[in-house]
C-alpha cells in the first residue's frame, strides 16, 4: 500500500473511530446525564446583570460559559449552582448577599420550563429536566451562626464549602490571600466541628474545596456522612494547593467521599492552558489512588477564566467523556463518575440525617472573642426601659458594614478619577 | 372562645434571657415572662404571631443574621413543643391547628431593617415562614419613616415611603406577606392604605382617640382601615392605653369600644405585645388573661358576633384576602406567559 493510502486509511480510521467514540460517549451520557458539582453562573448574573433575570434570556447568554442550550449540549442532567459571595463581605453583609444569590438561583431555576430546582437525591433522580441544586461557597456566608446555617438549609441549600479563599473564625482556607482570622494550631476549631456536626444532622453535604488540607483532614475524621470536594483536582498531577494530595484522596476513599474534578487550567495544568488529555490524566490518577468510586466532575465554569482547549464551556463535557472512553474506561466507571457516585454520596448524607432525626438542633455558639468585629452587635440587657443597647462601639461608621460601600465605592471612585481625563 | 393574637415578643425574651438556648428553658414552667404554655392554654389562644424582632441598633450591622436567628428560634420552639404548637404559614394552617387543639404559631418580622433594603431577602424571609412584616420598628429605614418622625424625635428621611418603599409594598402584596403598619409614621399609614392591593394590619397599635400617643392610630386612619378592610390589633402596653405608666383592663376595653364606634367591629383584633413591653394593665398581667377582657366586652354589650370577629374572624378575613391577592397575581403572571413558560411547575415564580 502506498504511503498516501496508508495516511488516508489512518485518517479515515481515526475519524471514524473518533466518531464512534463520540457516539458511545453521548449514549452513555444519555443514560447517565452528568451531575456537575460546581458552577458560578449566579456570580456572573450578579456581576453582569445585577441579578435582573428579567433583562436576559437564559437559553443563550453571551460572556458566560453556561446557559440552558449549552447545558443540554453538554448533557448536563443536574447542575449545582454556587450562591457565592466574596470574602471581603465577611464581617459585613455576607449573609444578606448570600440570601440574594440563593434567591437568584431559585428564581432562575423556577422561571424556565427546562430547569427544575431540586433539594433531595430522589428529586435529582426523578427530574426529567436539567435539575438545579444550590450550594454555598464559603462558611463566611453563615457568619458563625448555626441558626443561619439551618435557615439556608430550609431555603434549599444542600451543600456548603467550609471556606472560600479566606479563613472563617472557625475553619482554615487553602489560601492566604486575606488576613482574616490567621490560624495557629487549629485549622478546625470546636465551633467548626459543631458546624460539621450540624451539617451532618441537617443533611447538608460538607464540601472541602477551598479548605486547607489540615481542615480537610479534621473534617474527614469527624464527619459521620461522606464529604465532597465539589471542584478540586489532583495535586500529584498539578501541584496547586487547591488540589487534593494523594494521602487525602486515600482518606476520602475510606470515608466513601467524592472528589469532583475541576476543569480550570490553573488547577489542571498549573497555569498552562492545557487540554482534554491533561484533564483525563487527573481522572486516571485519582482512579489509581482512590478508585473510580471516588470521582465526579465539578467544572467550575463561570468561576474561573481559563479552561483547557476543547473544554471552554459546559457544552464540551462529551469531549471529555469521549477521551475517557478512548482510554478504555468502562461503562460502569463512566456512569459512576458522571452521576452515580454523587447520588450515592447524597443518599448517604440523607441517611445520616434520617438516623439523627431525634437529635435536637445544635445550640453551639462561637466564643465571642473568636468572631468579634465592629459589625457584629453584642446585645446587652437594657439599663432601663425597653430600648436595648449595643455593647460594641456605637461610633462605627455604618458604611463600613456593607461590602459595597466599603470596598466597591472607593474602587469605583478611583476608577472614575482614572478614566475622567480620557473621557474628556 | 379562642383568640388569635398578632404580636408576642417571647422570642426576644428567649434571646435576651437565654441567648436562644432552648435547652436551658422549659416553656411549661418558665415564670419570668408574660408567656408560657400553661398561660397560653389558660388564655385560650388559638393562634399567635411570634415576633422575629431585632433591635434598631442592628441596622447597618448584622440585622439580617440576627433576624434569621430569631426565625430559627421560633421554628425550634415549635419543634420542641409539638403537642402545644403547630408551625403555621397560612389561614388554612390556623384552622388545621384549631382542629388539632394546638396553637398555630406564625412569624412576623418586626422592622424593615431586618431585610436590609433587599427584596431578595424579603422573599427568603417569606420562604422561611414570615407572614407579616412591620415596615419599621422605632427607626427609619432607607425607604420608610417610623413613628418617631411624628413626635419630632427623628427627621423624616423618606417623606413617608420612598420609591423603593412602594416597591417593597408591591412585592409584599405579590408574595402574600401582610403589611404591618404598627410603628410607622402617619404619612406612611396613609400612603400604604391607599396603595396596597391587599388589606393591611396594625399588629399592635391602639386608638389615638383614647390615648393620643403617636404609636396609636388616629380616627381618620381607622376609617381608612375600615374602607380597606384591614385590621387594628389593640396593644396592651400601658403607655399606649392611657398615655401614662398605669392602666387597667377597663381602659383597654375603652380602646375596643372606641374603634368599634369610629370604624366598626370588623377591624378590631387583639394585639397584646406581651413580652415586648414591661408595663401591662392590671387585670391583663399576662397572656392567660385574655378571657377576662372578652368577658368585659360582653359585659359592655358586645354581641357574640362582634366578639368573635375581634377574637379571630377579622384576622382570618384579612389573611385570606392577602392570600387571594397572591394567587390572583400569580394567575395574572401566568396569563401573560407563553405556553412553554407556563409548564413551569414551581411555585416560586
Amino acid at each position: 500500500m502506498s504511503p498516501v493510502r496508508v495516511l488516508l486509511f489512518c485518517f479515515l480510521c481515526t475519524s471514524s473511530c473518533a466518531s464512534e467514540l463520540r457516539e458511545r460517549a453521548l449514549r452513555l451520557m444519555a443514560r447517565d446525564p452528568l451531575i456537575d458539582g460546581h458552577n458560578d453562573l449566579a456570580l456572573q448574573l450578579r456581576i453582569l446583570h445585577n441579578n435582573k433575570l428579567s433583562h436576559i434570556r437564559l437559553y443563550n447568554l453571551s460572556n458566560v460559559a453556561t446557559d440552558i442550550n449549552r447545558l443540554k449540549t453538554g448533557r448536563v442532567g443536574a447542575q449545582v449552582f454556587a450562591a457565592y459571595v466574596m470574602c471581603t463581605a465577611q464581617e459585613k453583609d455576607a449573609v444578606r448577599l448570600t440570601l440574594e444569590q440563593i434567591d437568584v438561583i431559585q428564581r432562575m431555576c423556577t422561571s424556565y420550563p427546562d430547569l427544575e430546582l431540586v433539594t433531595s437525591a430522589q428529586g435529582l433522580e426523578q427530574s426529567t429536566k436539567t435539575a438545579c441544586l444550590i450550594s454555598i461557597e464559603g462558611g463566611h456566608s453563615i457568619d458563625s451562626s448555626l441558626a443561619t446555617l439551618r435557615m439556608f438549609y430550609q431555603l434549599g441549600v444542600r451543600s456548603m464549602a467550609l471556606t472560600h479563599t479566606c479563613n472563617t473564625p472557625w475553619a482554615e482556607s487553602s489560601s492566604n490571600i486575606y488576613s482574616f482570622y490567621p490560624k495557629k494550631n487549629q485549622s478546625l476549631t470546636s465551633f467548626g466541628e459543631a458546624v460539621v456536626r450540624e451539617m451532618n444532622r441537617l443533611g447538608m453535604i460538607v464540601d472541602l474545596s477551598h479548605s486547607s488540607w489540615d481542615t480537610a483532614r479534621s473534617v474527614l475524621e469527624i464527619s459521620t456522612a461522606p464529604v465532597i470536594f465539589s471542584h478540586s483536582s489532583a495535586f500529584a498531577v498539578c501541584q496547586h494547593n487547591r488540589n487534593v494530595p494523594d494521602w487525602l484522596l486515600v482518606m476520602l476513599k475510606e470515608k466513601r467521599g467524592l472528589i469532583m474534578v475541576n476543569m480550570h487550567s490553573g488547577f489542571i495544568s498549573c497555569g498552562e492552558k492545557g487540554n482534554i488529555s491533561v484533564v483525563a490524566d487527573h481522572f486516571e490518577h485519582i482512579r489509581k489512588v482512590a478508585g473510580f468510586e471516588s470521582i465526579g466532575i465539578g467544572g467550575d465554569y463561570d468561576g474561573a477564566s481559563k479552561f483547557p482547549d476543547g473544554l471552554e464551556d459546559v457544552s464540551k463535557y462529551p469531549a471529555l467523556i469521549q477521551e475517557l472512553v478512548r482510554r478504555n474506561w468502562t461503562e460502569t466507571e463512566l456512569a459512576a463518575i458522571l452521576r452515580r457516585n454523587f447520588l450515592r454520596v447524597f443518599k448517604e448524607v440523607e441517611k445520616v440525617r434520617d438516623r439523627q432525626s431525634s437529635q435536637p438542633p445544635s445550640e453551639a455558639e462561637i466564643p465571642l472573642a473568636d468572631a468579634a468585629n465592629p459589625c457584629r452587635l453584642i446585645l446587652t440587657r437594657p439599663v432601663s426601659g425597653s430600648v436595648f443597647r449595643d455593647a460594641s462601639s456605637s461610633n462605627v461608621n455604618v458604611l463600613t458594614c456593607s461590602v459595597v460601600s466599603s470596598v466597591l465605592l472607593p474602587f469605583l471612585l478611583l476608577l472614575l478619577l482614572l478614566l475622567l481625563p480620557t473621557a474628556v | 372562645m379562642l383568640t388569635d393574637v398578632l404580636h408576642n415578643d417571647l422570642p426576644w425574651q428567649l434571646r435576651s434571657k437565654f441567648n436562644n438556648q432552648l435547652n436551658n428553658v422549659d416553656l411549661n414552667t418558665l415564670n419570668s415572662t408574660h408567656t408560657n404554655i400553661p398561660k397560653i392554654k389558660a388564655g385560650r389562644l388559638a393562634a399567635q404571631f411570634w415576633a422575629a424582632y431585632v433591635p434598631c441598633d442592628t441596622q447597618n450591622k448584622d440585622a439580617v443574621r440576627q433576624t434569621l436567628e430569631q426565625i430559627d428560634v421560633i421554628h425550634r420552639m415549635c419543634e420542641k413543643y409539638p403537642e402545644d404548637f403547630m408551625f403555621a404559614t397560612s389561614s388554612r394552617d390556623i384552622m388545621e391547628a384549631f382542629t388539632q387543639n394546638k396553637m398555630a404559631s406564625l412569624i412576623g418580622v418586626e422592622g424593615g431593617h431586618s431585610m436590609d433594603s433587599s427584596l431578595a431577602t424579603l422573599r427568603t424571609l417569606y420562604q422561611l415562614g414570615v407572614r407579616y412584616m412591620t415596615l419599621t420598628h422605632s427607626c427609619n429605614t432607607p425607604w420608610v419613616d417610623n413613628w418617631l418622625v411624628d413626635t419630632g424625635s427623628d427627621p423624616s428621611e423618606n417623606n413617608g415611603l420612598s420609591d423603593f418603599g412602594f416597591q417593597v409594598i408591591k412585592e409584599m402584596n405579590r408574595l402574600g406577606m401582610m403589611v404591618d403598619l404598627a410603628h410607622v409614621s402617619e404619612r406612611v399609614m396613609k400612603q400604604v392604605l391607599n396603595v396596597s392591593e391587599a388589606p393591611v394590619i396594625f399588629s399592635h397599635s391602639s386608638a389615638y382617640g383614647v390615648c393620643p400617643h403617636k404609636r396609636n392610630v388616629p380616627d381618620d386612619i381607622l376609617k381608612l382601615v375600615k374602607e380597606k378592610e384591614g385590621v387594628v390589633m389593640v396593644n396592651f402596653y400601658n403607655d399606649y392605653v392611657t398615655c401614662s405608666d398605669k392602666a387597667n383592663l377597663s381602659q383597654v376595653a375603652d380602646h375596643f369600644d372606641h374603634i368599634k364606634k369610629v370604624a366598626g367591629a370588623s377591624i378590631i383584633g387583639f394585639g397584646g405585645d406581651y413580652d415586648g413591653v414591661e408595663r401591662v394593665p392590671e387585670g391583663l398581667e399576662n397572656v392567660s388573661k385574655y378571657p377576662a377582657l372578652v368577658a368585659e366586652l360582653l359585659r359592655r354589650n358586645w354581641t357574640n358576633e362582634e366578639v368573635q370577629m375581634a377574637l379571630g374572624k377579622n384576622l382570618l378575613r384579612v389573611f385570606e384576602k392577602v392570600e387571594q391577592v397572591r394567587t390572583h397575581r400569580k394567575r395574572q403572571i401566568r396569563a401573560r406567559m407563553t405556553p412553554a413558560a407556563r409548564r413551569c411547575t414551581a411555585c416560586l415564580c
